[in-house]
């Protein structure tokens, strides 16, 4: 699917990244390898069922939904890096009975594919894929493919695979709690060859034919040694497939195809692309422009620095420029100002990159100085903490105003900001600030066999006081309508697919642990369906900044629907540093499943010393040790790639020191987070996010308290990787 | 017993579905991903109409009533434009001068920033350019044949600034007085056309960007 003309396409990919010129050392310019422009059952670039060596463009976050009679399979696709694209499937697979005897499963499988040679010349484009390598791998296999572009409107890929790709399906352990990579299996067993063709028939119409050696059969070793054929279907649906696929605007494409020529599918899939936003630029208002100063000769008082010994000077400035740094969304908090510099302080309350709101400050300031004021300081509080100063000199934001964006980043300077200098005023009636916002929400929850998709739609209402900054009293009340989210309990040991009633599960105290370990995210569902109104959260959070980069902060209260107490933490991030350490401790109580402020008799002390880095290219790696909910001790390590416009991506997996037997099915927590902003999306401009963490499965090992607010996201945004990223907003 | 929870079931989806998000809160709250997803049609519609809020419908006026009116209320520098892509015509007022470089907004605070008729960026149109530096520029205001390159930067999707660099030629066109930039690169081509008049271009047609496209400037007030 190609989601860009090829002007645009031009535009994103041959074209030297700003921050390129801005000397972060990101890598030389380079070109998108071979794209795909059709998307297989499996979610990823390829045939109707079968796999090429295509790439989507660097950062596509895609879906697909692809159903036959014999297999539904729901694909998220992301292209993390040119040349390498993952995917996560979720699927209903036919014809396999389990515990839940429903005539089906639901399994879900991940798959990673990686271009090693892109087409050049004669030599065709070559991939290494590997499918469904963690789980229990009903999709299990990997393959090497070739493609190549026959004419501009042909594209040919043949390829050798082994596991399904070969019709030799991996046996499959029932008694397998899964989860981990299968490298023993790999690339080993029969191998077949499979291929396939696509014509682009016109600009929107594409004809593919392939050959595949996939028999929809799955293989399993039961408990009682015997080995299994279960297949998806009545028959083999035989070696060729054919399928048409109809792109009907950029980013959506709509296809139906065959298996063999009995089998019918249809399939729907999408693809957004970070850099392909509906309004690249964002719809928000044109900036007020620089005011230059006039010459000394036109304002001899004004330049001469004699107006910073009248009392009523910086009331009557700090007055005008919050009123209309104001109208920018920017909380004016604090000013200084002397005969020659001028300190701000600003809450950004509407831009997704911080050099946009640093812009417009600097070019208010302009408008609303004396002349003889040539520094300016712009420093950017979050929560009352001042997490960075730039530094500007005004002759530059005169002189550079309308230039490209890298001049004034080479002529600003970007230190740490001192916490409490002795000549900031604070702008008077800004404090207490009360916040409240009233509005539908809408839960969903996926991942049950028995009931793939539950849902609950309600009334929501959050509310904000900030007594001073930094010293906020939050909550959030939720009322249900209605929705198909009920009550109930974990599953019962040793009776697969059947669940303690609510009423069950808590008659027993015992049954909070399963083989000795409590119950501490398993039993989530109990605080599901609840008619009565609900809080989700009620805390007095105070955050501070000891020093100029040490950070704090201490919450108190329910700090999620499962847990209340008190959390610390303490973050060591200098402005200028890639690099950031932090420490949290939690003492939590777990609460009650129904009254809102009761609690249950499970108590735990968790905490973790964390290490947080910033690559230049966009990525951000975090690894967390400690003490988990359920008592167990381990890591976590989490990587994410962040876009300069505020999309990120990331994964994360935790490994403790509870045995996979203790974990159960999946034996380490894992899952990915996606998180887009509204701005992206629709243009006005506004921090606001939409996202969601899928985790693999909900259990008791590596689980967290979800405590809102942590430092190291508060902090980051104005600081110099983040900032630098973003630095192309500076004169929006 | 069951018709009254119906009834109540549905009573509450009205309400809610009645309950649009309120409140003073305007910073950073996470909404839900299908949210994005209706926001995101939702501007698509709007952007298919080729209507966007600020557009109150105004009574139809000509360009040359709405020019006399600026002329009459409004004392700054002026000019009118005329966005092809956009289909629409509107006065824009100088709001800010800093050297050569003039910024001219229009009352729904979109912005052409020129240097004394040459587009140098727009704000506030979605697909913005950030800035163009076109070498070609002297060979224009002095009606001089020559070629040279021009860069024009635009703020991408993924929230950078990335420049495009064209190839340009300038040379009379077929009209006398009128100077024509030929510009390729990057698999696309464009031309621009200028009236110079003692160094200056009062008058012109030019091209903002692969998105916005052409756009036709007067100068009403210099």
């Amino acid at each position: 699917m190609r989601a860009h003309s090829i002007l645009t396409r031009r535009l994103l990919a041959s074209t030297v990244p700003v921050a390129l010129l801005l000397g972060l050392g990101t890598g030389p310019a380079r070109t998108d390898p071979m794209i795909g422009d059709v998307l297989n059952s499996y979610g990823l670039p390829g045939g109707v069922d079968t796999p090429t060596a295509e790439m989507l463009p660097d950062g596509t976050l895609g879906g697909t939904l692809s159903y036959t009679e014999r297999a539904r399979r729901h694909n998220i696709v992301f292209q993390l890096h040119p040349r390498l694209s993952t995917a996560l499937r979720y699927s209903r697979v036919e014809g396999i009975n389990d515990h839940n005897d429903l005539g089906h499963i639901w399994d879900r499988s991940f798959d990673l594919r990686f271009q090693f040679l892109d087409e050049a010349g004669w030599r065709p484009a070559v991939a290494v894929g590997l499918q469904d390598f963690l789980g229990t791998g009903v999709y299990s296999g990997e393959y090497i493919v070739a493609t190549k572009t026959i004419t501009p409107r042909l594209r040919a890929s043949i390829g050798i695979g082994w596991g399904i790709l070969a019709g030799d399906p991996r046996v499959i352990d029932t008694t397998d709690t899964g989860g981990k990579p299968n490298v023993d299996q790999w690339f080993r067993g029969k191998a077949r060859p499979f291929g396939s063709v696509t014509w682009q028939a016109t600009d929107k119409l594409r004809l593919v034919a392939e050959y595949s050696n996939d028999e929809y059969l799955a293989r399993f070793l039961r408990p009682n040694g015997t080995i299994t054929d279960a297949r998806q279907g009545d028959d083999d649906p035989g070696r060729f497939n054919l399928g048409a696929y109809y792109t009907f605007s950029p980013s959506y494409q709509v296809g139906l195809y065959t298996l063999g020529g009995d089998t019918f599918g249809a399939q729907f899939s999408f693809a957004l692309n970070p850099r392909n936003a509906p309004f690249p630029s964002g719809l928000e208002k044109a900036p007020a422009p620089v005011r230059p100063r006039p010459a000394p000769s036109a304002d001899p008082e004004g330049w001469s620095g004699a107006w910073s010994a009248d009392p009523t000077a910086q009331p009557a400035i700090q007055t005008a420029l919050a009123d209309a740094l104001a109208d920018e969304g920017q909380m004016l908090e604090s000013m200084a100002l002397s005969g020659n510099r001028a300190e701000v302080r600003i809450r950004n309350t509407r831009y997704i990159q911080q050099s946009e709101a640093i812009g417009r400050t600097a070019r208010l300031m302009t408008r609303a100085l004396p002349p003889s004021v040539e520094t300016l300081v712009i420093t950017s509080n979050s929560e009352g903490m001042a997490t960075s100063s730039v530094v500007l000199k005004r002759s530059d934001v005169e002189r550079l105003e309308n230039t490209e964006a890298g001049r004034i980043a080479g002529a600003s300077q970007l230190v740490d900001a001192d916490p409490r200098p002795g000549d900031l005023v604070a702008t008077p009636g800004l404090f207490p600030r009360f916040r409240w916002n009233l509005a539908p929400y809408l839960d969903l929850g996926v991942f049950d066999p028995q009931d793939p998709l539950r849902y609950e739609v309600g009334a929501q209402l959050k509310a904000s006081y900030e007594l001073m900054p930094g010293l906020i009293l939050s909550g959030t009340v939720r009322q249900r309508a209605f929705g198909s989210m009920e009550q109930r309990g974990p599953g019962i040991p040793g009776q697969r697919g059947e669940h303690y009633t609510p009423e069950e599960y808590v008659s027993d105290p015992a049954n909070e642990y399963l083989n000795g370990v409590p119950r501490v995210r398993s039993d989530t569902r109990m605080y599901t369906g609840n008619d009565s109104p609900t809080i989700p959260e009620l805390t007095l959070a105070w955050y501070a900044q000891p020093t100029e980069a040490v950070y704090t902060r201490m919450t108190v209260g329910l700090l999620e629907r499962a847990y209340g107490g008190v959390s610390g933490e303490v973050l060591w991030k200098p402005a200028n540093s890639p690099l950031a350490f932090g420490a949290e401790i939690n003492r939590v109580r777990k609460r009650d499943f129904e009254d809102v402020f009761g609690f249950r008799d499970y108590e735990v002390t968790t905490g973790h010393l964390s290490a947080y880095y910033e690559f230049a290219n966009g990525f951000t790696a975090q690894l967390d040790v400690g003490k988990y909910l359920a008592g167990d001790k381990g890591a976590t390590f989490t990587l994410t790639r962040e876009f300069a416009n505020g999309w990120r991506i990331g994964a994360f997996a935790t490994k403790t020191d509870l045995s996979d037997e203790e974990f159960g099915e999946g034996s380490f927590d894992k899952g990915i987070t996606i998180s887009i902003p509204v701005s992206w999306a629709i243009g006005t401009p506004t921090r606001d996010r939409a996202g969601s963490t899928l985790r693999s499965l909900s259990r008791d090992g590596g689980a967290r308290v979800n405590v809102n607010g942590r430092l190291y996201d508060k902090v980051r945004d104005a600081q110099s990787v983040k900032l630098y990223q973003g630095w192309g907003g500076f004169w929006r | 017993m069951i018709t009254t929870r119906i009834h109540k079931v549905a009573l509450s989806a009205l309400l809610i579905a009645g309950l649009a998000a309120c409140g003073n809160d305007d910073s950073g709250n996470d909404t839900n991903p299908l949210l994005i997803a209706a926001k995101a049609a939702g501007g698509t519609v709007a952007r298919v109409r080729g209507d966007r809020e600020a557009e109150a419908p105004a009574p139809a006026r000509t360009p040359e009533q709405m020019a006399a009116e600026a002329l009459r209320v409004n004392p700054a520098p002026l000019i009118m434009v005329g966005f092809e892509s956009l289909g629409r015509t509107q006065v824009m007022a100088m709001t800010g001068q800093n050297g050569a470089m003039r910024t001219y907004m229009a009352p729904s605070k979109e912005a052409l920033i020129l240097r004394d008729g040459m587009v140098i960026g727009t704000r506030g149109l979605g697909n913005d350019l950030s800035v163009a530096e076109p070498q070609t520029e002297p060979l224009i205001r002095a009606g001089r044949a020559g070629s040279a390159p021009r860069v024009m930067r635009y703020y991408s999707g993924d929230g950078l600034e990335r420049p495009l660099r064209f190839d340009c030629n300038v040379g009379p066109g077929p009209k006398s007085g009128v100077v024509v930039e030929s510009c390729e690169g990057h698999g696309t081509s464009f031309q621009n056309n200028y009236m110079p008049q003692g160094g200056h271009l009062p008058v012109s047609r030019q091209w903002l960007g692969p998105r916005l496209g052409y756009v036709t400037i007067q100068t009403l007030r210099p």
